[in-house]
């Protein structure tokens, strides 16, 4: 097995049709472990310790130009992708997932400053993507609502492959909800465990803005999550001992869920500054496709045709 | 880059994608709802056999298949040796299809069985049952671990190696519906595929929505009883209709063998829809004696029956598991299981000599016909004749080659090599190649099924 390994949601742990008949059908919404998830929850954890990212060079690298604008771009990206999930109903997971493909993608290609509609491709297919490995009913490319430009349904696809390929189809990503119910039931014993699950749901998606999904381990990420709901006025010592039954976590575990659960804490207080979405405003309200290789700027929405994503490859998207 | 990229013009196979002209192709050998399997050789390594699945085009506004997806994703996270190994992932850009190359297997449970039944007329030997077992849990047991559910074992989806290193070596093949526990529970039935409910576990035909791995153990418990008579042991008639229909027959099938499920011996049988809604009064119904055991003629006391009723426990969570079948008594008395599954060791044990695949040398990858003239496959028997441009079919040698075209050949084994290189797309960018709109890649390949000649019952339209 590769170490990126394959993940899968508690939800389907219980293997059960929808998300929703999760509480209900184990009653009293007490806390309980599953059958086996001890045991899937270790595996989960072997298998990140593979987790890390080695080069995700545009979005955290600060001498890079590009960064800024990649970074409110992305921010835009994760809002459209937000709105589009619920739109669609689909699953927070299907939308979260979909940031973890715009992001490991962004950290092996990169995409030009001059180019904001790659971008919006990138977020339709990293999207539907997810969608097909997370949701029962799927959408066709068409709806997927983009008002800025038009993308034809085959130059889609075109990026759905080139995701594909640049992942290496390793597309079964871990996320921090895989987590999270069997945090609730190891970290806050006796609570209850939906409520905490809604409000730690909030605060990964919230940071999910702030930080890129490379750069902390899912679990990380829902135990820091699971604390914040569940208490907002823990010491690091509190914290250490709490997250203590997490027996193959040491001291730099503790540091990272530490640092995570206070960024969640500043979140919800409006502390930490988001990268402003409004610098993009300006660009993207000119809509500004290419038709052929000459860059020509006009408001006019423009298809995108074929002829058009073959130039973009290679002025555009270049391989990192 | 470049793998598929442009369609070339370089070299002389005017219109061949890059990609495609390191392999020379041979023929089809089967075919499903996912689309097309064909047979080629590396130019490079002429003794390598590969097979290529072509996935079929899905719908020009549905981009890249969800299937295709999940299975790609799967496979390229297996390396057991009792599981097909996938070599390839090649992207033809012209029509940005799939394509999936692995590693060639001859024969499958299916075959094997069929020949035994309608050939050979004798039982597999024990040795061969037991080391075909032995190894299909052997592979089974490393996807449970990493959390994969097979969910369509069947004896067409148990490879197994012909003549070379691997002779004898069993290949679990088909992940189509496997799933790692995330992906979301589609009915079997979507997609207008059609899975063949023999090997169903009862939970799923009581409706149940937890998908467990037991749901693979019972099926392999329907395949060792397979492999012991010859003949599929619940064979019921399926009801065609969507979605998900309750199967009264198969289920009927099931309880006359092992007798009516209790409450008392599986307790969570209450929480099943078809039980609880009990619309067919199928809990009003009476079945007594069980007799298992003399369906497949095995003594109550023998360790092969005492593994074999434990894979057919009808409640999901007593049923034996992959890990606890493998330390199970049966396989630790003589005959012990071995690797090539097909020589027995044991002087006085005759050799079965399985044929080989039919090929169908008159398809080419686009699925019309021209070819390559044809190449002989590793023993030679299932291609001959088939010159190009031919299309009739009167190179392949056995009466049956209609009903085998649906097969579903998956191979096997060794070190894929999915580089950056092969599963690079060029780009966002096609190719600059025109797109070709509605090539008739299916419609001349199209056969419908055709029953065996000995009444052995058609299986459903396999999938690939």
């Amino acid at each position: 097995m590769g170490s990126s390994g394959t993940f899968f949601s508690l939800s389907s742990l219980m293997c059960e049709e929808s998300q929703v008949s999760f509480f209900e059908d184990h009653d009293e919404n007490s806390c309980y472990i599953l059958e086996d998830e001890e045991e899937y929850i270790e595996y989960l954890l072997r298998q990140e310790t593979g987790f890390g990212s080695q080069n995700h060079f545009l979005l955290s690298d600060d001498h890079n130009p590009g960064r800024f604008w990649l970074k409110s771009a992305r921010v835009d990206a994760i809002d459209w992708i937000f709105i589009t999930q619920a739109k669609f109903g689909f699953k927070v997971e299907t939308a979260y997932l979909s940031v973890t493909y715009f992001d490991q993608f962004l950290s092996k290609r990169s995409i030009d400053e001059s180019k904001p509609w790659a971008v919006k491709l990138l977020s339709v297919a990293c999207l539907s993507l997810a969608a097909k490995m997370e949701e029962q009913n799927v959408p066709p490319l068409s709806e997927y609502p983009i008002d800025e430009y038009r993308f034809e349904n085959k130059v889609i696809k075109n990026m759905e492959l080139l995701i594909l390929s640049t992942l290496e189809w390793k597309m079964g990503s871990a996320t921090p909800f895989a987590y999270l119910h069997y945090f609730v039931s190891k970290f806050c014993p006796g609570s209850r465990p939906e409520t905490i699950i809604n409000k730690a749901t909030e605060h990964i998606v919230t940071i999910a803005k702030d930080i890129t999904l490379m750069d902390q381990r899912p679990s990380i990420i829902a135990s820091a999550a699971i604390l914040a709901a569940f208490d907002t006025t823990l010491t690091r010592k509190a914290l250490d001992l709490r997250i203590s039954v997490i027996s193959s976590w040491g001291n730099i575990e503790s540091g990272h869920v530490f640092s995570c659960y206070n960024l969640m804490q500043e979140k919800r207080e409006n502390k930490v500054k988001t990268p402003s979405s409004n610098l993009l405003c300006t660009q993207s309200s000119s809509t500004c496709v290419v038709e052929n290789s000459s860059d020509t700027c006009s408001g006019a929405k423009r298809k995108l045709s074929f002829e058009d994503t073959e130039n973009c490859q290679g002025q555009k998207l270049h391989r990192s | 880059m470049g793998d598929g990229g442009a369609g070339t013009g370089s070299n002389r196979s005017s219109n061949k994608p890059e990609w495609l002209q390191q392999y020379d192709l041979i023929g089809k050998i089967g075919e499903g709802t996912y689309g097309l399997v064909f047979l080629a050789r590396i130019k490079s390594n002429r003794s390598k056999s590969i097979a290529i699945k072509k996935f079929k085009q899905s719908k020009d506004g549905d981009g890249v298949s969800p299937t295709a997806i999940r299975e790609i994703m799967l496979l390229r996270e297996i390396t057991h040796e009792n599981v097909v190994k996938l070599v390839n992932v090649h992207i033809n850009h012209a029509d940005m299809s799939l394509y999936l190359a692995f590693d060639y297997a001859e024969h499958d449970l299916y075959e094997i069985i069929r020949h035994h039944r309608d050939k050979v007329n004798q039982a597999i030997n024990q040795y061969t049952v037991k080391s075909l077992l032995w190894q299909l849990l052997n592979g089974l047991n490393y996807l449970h671990s990493n959390w994969i559910i097979h969910r369509d074992l069947k004896p067409s989806n148990i490879l197994v190696m012909g003549e070379g290193e691997e002779h004898g070596v069993v290949k679990i093949a088909d992940f189509g519906l496997a799933r790692i526990y995330q992906a979301p529970l589609k009915p079997l039935s979507e997609n207008g595929v059609v899975v063949t409910i023999w090997y169903r576990a009862p939970e799923l035909l009581l409706g149940a929505k937890h998908y467990t791995s037991a749901v693979d153990m019972w099926a392999v418990g329907c395949i060792f009883a397979e492999l012991l008579t010859l003949k599929p042991l619940f064979q019921g008639a399926e009801v065609k209709a969507t979605p998900n229909p309750f199967q009264l027959d198969q289920l009927d099938k099931i309880f006359k063998v092992l007798g009516h499920p209790t409450l008392e011996k599986w307790p969570s049988l209450a929480h099943l829809p078809h039980w609880q809604q009990d619309s067919q009064h199928i809990q009003g119904h009476k079945y007594d004696n069980t007799n298992l055991y003399s369906v497949v003629h095995l003594s109550p006391k023998s360790p092969a029956y005492d593994l074999l009723s434990k894979m057919l426990e009808y409640d999901p969570r007593k049923r034996i598991t992959a890990a606890q079948a493998l330390e199970h008594e049966y396989f630790k008395i003589e005959p012990q299981p071995g690797r090539n599954a097909l020589i027995p060791c044991q002087p006085g044990e005759t050799f079965v000599n399985y044929p080989t695949r039919p090929v169908d040398t008159t398809t080419d990858f686009e699925g019309t016909t021209n070819m390559q003239p044809p190449q002989p496959v590793s023993s030679g028997a299932a291609v001959s004749g088939g010159m190009p441009g031919h299309v009739s079919n009167r190179s392949v040698p056995r009466p049956m080659n209609v009903v085998n075209m649906q097969r579903i050949p998956h191979q096997a084994m060794q070190a894929y090599n999915l580089t950056s290189q092969a599963v690079m797309p060029g780009g966002m960018n096609p190719g600059g190649i025109p797109m070709q709109r509605g090539v008739p890649q299916q419609q001349q390949l199209r056969r419908k099924d055709q029953m065996g000649m000995s009444g052995y019952p058609q299986q459903k339209s396999r999938r690939i």
